[in-house]
């Protein structure tokens, strides 16, 4: 009796098992390092996605903390094999991932299963996620820096142009003669870009640096030519506002943001992913009218600099993933970059073309204006000692910081910054 | 009883092996790895080339090195004497106190040390923000403007160690008050008889009791702040972190930053000589103390 019983179970339990097995839904271990208001918008996609998949496949996501720490985890648990199944990553760090072998590559096979391609992407973009000939994560998103605008007192000012956007900012001189219009009808400063923090300050340095046509260069050859010269140059542009009075000195991030949203300073030069901030804010009634717009030209020619969120599956040693998991992953990427029109509302311009061609992107204000600026982004210099929280963004931070608030003339700085890329292994 | 004493030997081996053997595995192998590695040009993860004393070389020429050296020394200055000084100066005025009144004081004077350093941080970043921080108001009129402390390099240092002792200063006090407790009140009432003064009865009763309390206090407060990290790290974020360096600080950048595991193993070689001479020498000078 006992024994049938048992049988009766065991037969029972093996059933299900095997029932189950037919049934398994695959987990999709997720890290990102999204903890601001682009992150709610994440877990919302997660959510939708979790939902449109159930019983299929289900992602389990985990938001870490952002720079040093993420690429650091990342790096060390791909090594022991305990990484996640996909991982957001900054297109300006793979080539740290790529050279100590923790990220694997998106295989022309795996292009093909997602139906995406080359042609998805903008050109810049594209090459950014490309190391030594070969594709190693899936852009999501392109997060350029752009300058945003008190309307109400541009407007007041006469600042505002025909077709409702700014007009006349262009130039070194005109910009500083709009902020001297704006002080003078009473706003206490013309611009808040953050200045205690040089290695933030970089991203509008770089992009006047590329504005002259001038390059960081990349290890052996940091700086060459006439470069350090134009960098000089472009660190001169923030010195001025702070000497001048335009731009708050010493003042820290969120200071800067509080600064523009209190209507202290009429222009700001941040991230697009402040664009939830002030859109959130507006939401409540408790902003003035405002907009964004790619960085005015300084020198030559348009140039911003910008990143990308792009998806990468990381290399974890010893354990190679299931095709079952890795189609699951492939579908995850595939899902997210159909569906980020979503992720727009957070401020970045989604790296799928398809989407930023919809007519309801093109109807996202202040989205859709900057937006075109893709075209004349520029990324960080492709090496394993720069991108964000990287080497060359740490000697940014000693050698920018001392000189944007005139503590050490421009050209000095730049020299000391040239030494400590020049001392990096 | 040649017998027995071999089974004691054998005992007490059994006994201390679990210990050793964790201990040589956890610590001891750890520690010569890393000195190994000092020779090596490691990354972060893998192995790398024996390159023999070139990390040494690089080390003494290193003008960064020669900051963070300074600057954790300077920060023990900083904090450890003057730090233990002022948790003994709150402690006598606490112990003073009776009843319910004394448990609020103390615990308001150990609040800060339950807060972890990331909220510590965010308390004084606010505090002395350079725009919107309360503290501007104090220091914009002695200035003549707002400053930003955490930017201002000879600033720095200092406001870290204030900020320090708020932070770790209860603990000490309630050493400080658990030894207080422990002098027996009849040599009190002995001197009193006998006509001591209140400085007299400190240089004379207090301080020789208590001495072995501040021993404890001044060696738990070296060790700490011979490693100092979190703060240094956390409020010079972004800014010039060259001028500001500490040690470990150092060999967190190496290791995770710059991802040279060799050149950061022999950071970490050098924090150990250093350790281990400030350890020293500090036992040395407090047995001399002592021993009077």
């Amino acid at each position: 009796m006992i024994r049938n019983f048992m049988r009766a179970a065991l037969l029972s339990t093996a059933l299900l098992g095997a029932a189950g097995g037919a049934l398994a839904q695959e987990t999709v271990v997720w890290w990102d390092f999204l903890g601001g208001g682009d992150g709610i918008r994440m877990k919302k996609l997660i959510e939708d996605f979790n939902a449109e998949h159930s019983g299929k496949i289900e992602i389990q996501a985990t938001t870490l903390d952002w720079g040093v720490p993420f690429y650091t985890k990342v790096q060390t648990s791909a090594a022991v094999g305990e990484g996640p199944d996909v991982m957001t990553y900054h297109a300006s760090r793979l080539p740290l991932g790529v050279s100590q072998g923790s990220i694997a590559e998106i295989t022309p096979d795996d292009w093909a299963a997602m139906g995406l391609s080359k042609d998805t992407f903008a050109e810049a973009t594209w090459d950014a996620v490309n190391v030594d000939g070969k594709v190693y994560a899936v852009p999501f998103d392109t997060h350029p820096i752009v300058l945003y605008y008190n309307k109400d007192k541009l407007d007041a000012a006469g600042l505002i142009g025909a077709d409702g956007l700014p007009a006349g900012l262009d130039g070194i001189d005109n910009f500083k003669a709009a902020m001297k219009k704006l002080q003078d009808g009473g706003t206490k400063w013309g611009i808040s870009q953050v200045t205690a923090d040089g290695s933030f300050a970089f991203r509008t340095i770089y992009s006047y640096l590329c504005q002259q046509d001038g390059s960081i260069g990349i290890d052996g050859a940091w700086l060459a030519d006439d470069n350090q010269d134009k960098l000089a140059k472009a660190v001169q542009v923030i010195a001025d506002w702070v000497k001048e009075g335009y731009n708050p000195s010493y003042t820290d991030y969120p200071s800067t943001v509080a600064l523009f949203t209190s209507g202290e300073s009429a222009f700001m030069i941040n991230g697009v992913w402040e664009v939830p901030t002030m859109a959130d804010l507006q939401a409540q009634g408790k902003l003035f009218n405002w907009g964004a717009i790619e960085l005015p030209v300084m020198f030559n020619h348009p140039c911003t600099y910008e990143d990308s969120h792009a998806f990468a599956i990381p290399a974890n040693a010893g354990k190679t993933p299931t095709p079952e998991k890795h189609a699951a992953v492939l579908e995850v990427i595939k899902w997210m970059s159909d569906h980020s029109l979503f992720w727009a509302t957070a401020g970045h311009i989604p790296a799928n073309k398809a989407v930023t061609e919809t007519a309801e992107y093109k109807a996202m204000q202040p989205q859709a204006s900057y937006a075109k600026l893709t075209a004349n982004g520029v990324f960080d210099p492709k090496s394993k000692n720069a991108g964000v929280a990287s080497p060359l963004f740490d000697a940014a931070g000693n050698a920018f910081t001392a000189a944007i608030n005139n503590e050490v003339d421009a050209p000095t700085a730049v020299a000391e910054m040239k030494a400590a890329l020049d001392g990096l292994q | 009883m040649l017998k027995s004493r071999r089974n004691e030997m054998l005992v007490a081996a059994v006994l201390v092996a679990p210990f050793v053997f964790i201990y040589g595995w956890m610590f001891v192998y750890p520690t010569l790895q890393m000195v190994q590695l000092s020779f090596t040009n490691a990354p972060l993860i893998g192995p790398g080339k024996w390159i023999g004393l070139d990390n040494y070389k690089r080390l003494f020429g290193d003008r960064v090195f020669g900051t963070a050296v300074w600057n954790t020394t300077y920060f023990v200055l900083l904090t450890v004497i003057p730090g233990t000084a002022v948790a003994l100066g709150i402690a006598l005025m606490v112990s003073r106190l009776n009843g319910w009144f004394q448990s609020l004081i103390l615990s308001a004077f150990f609040l800060p040390f339950v807060l972890p350093i990331t909220v510590v941080y965010l308390i004084w970043d606010w505090l002395l923000n350079l725009q919107f921080g309360i503290a501007q108001y104090i220091i914009g009129p002695i200035m003549g403007k707002p400053m930003n402390v955490w930017r201002t390099i000879p600033w720095f240092m200092p406001g870290v160690a204030i900020i320090t002792i708020w932070w770790t200063n209860g603990f000490s006090i309630l050493l400080f008050l658990a030894g207080l407790r422990n002098i027996p009140k009849e040599l009190y009432e002995a001197a009193a008889l006998d006509g001591a003064t209140r400085w007299q009865v400190f240089t004379r009763i207090t301080w020789p009791l208590i001495w072995p309390v501040t021993v404890l206090c001044l060696t738990i407060q070296l060790i700490l702040q011979l490693k100092i990290f979190d703060q240094v790290y956390l409020f010079s974020l972004g800014g010039r972190t060259a001028a500001t360096m500490v040690m470990v600080q150092y060999i967190f950048e190496q290791a995770f930053q710059k991802n040279s595991g060799g050149y950061a193993a022999t950071v970490a070689v050098a924090l150990f000589v250093i350790v281990i001479a400030f350890s020293v020498f500090q036992y040395q000078v407090l047995r001399i103390r002592g021993a009077r």
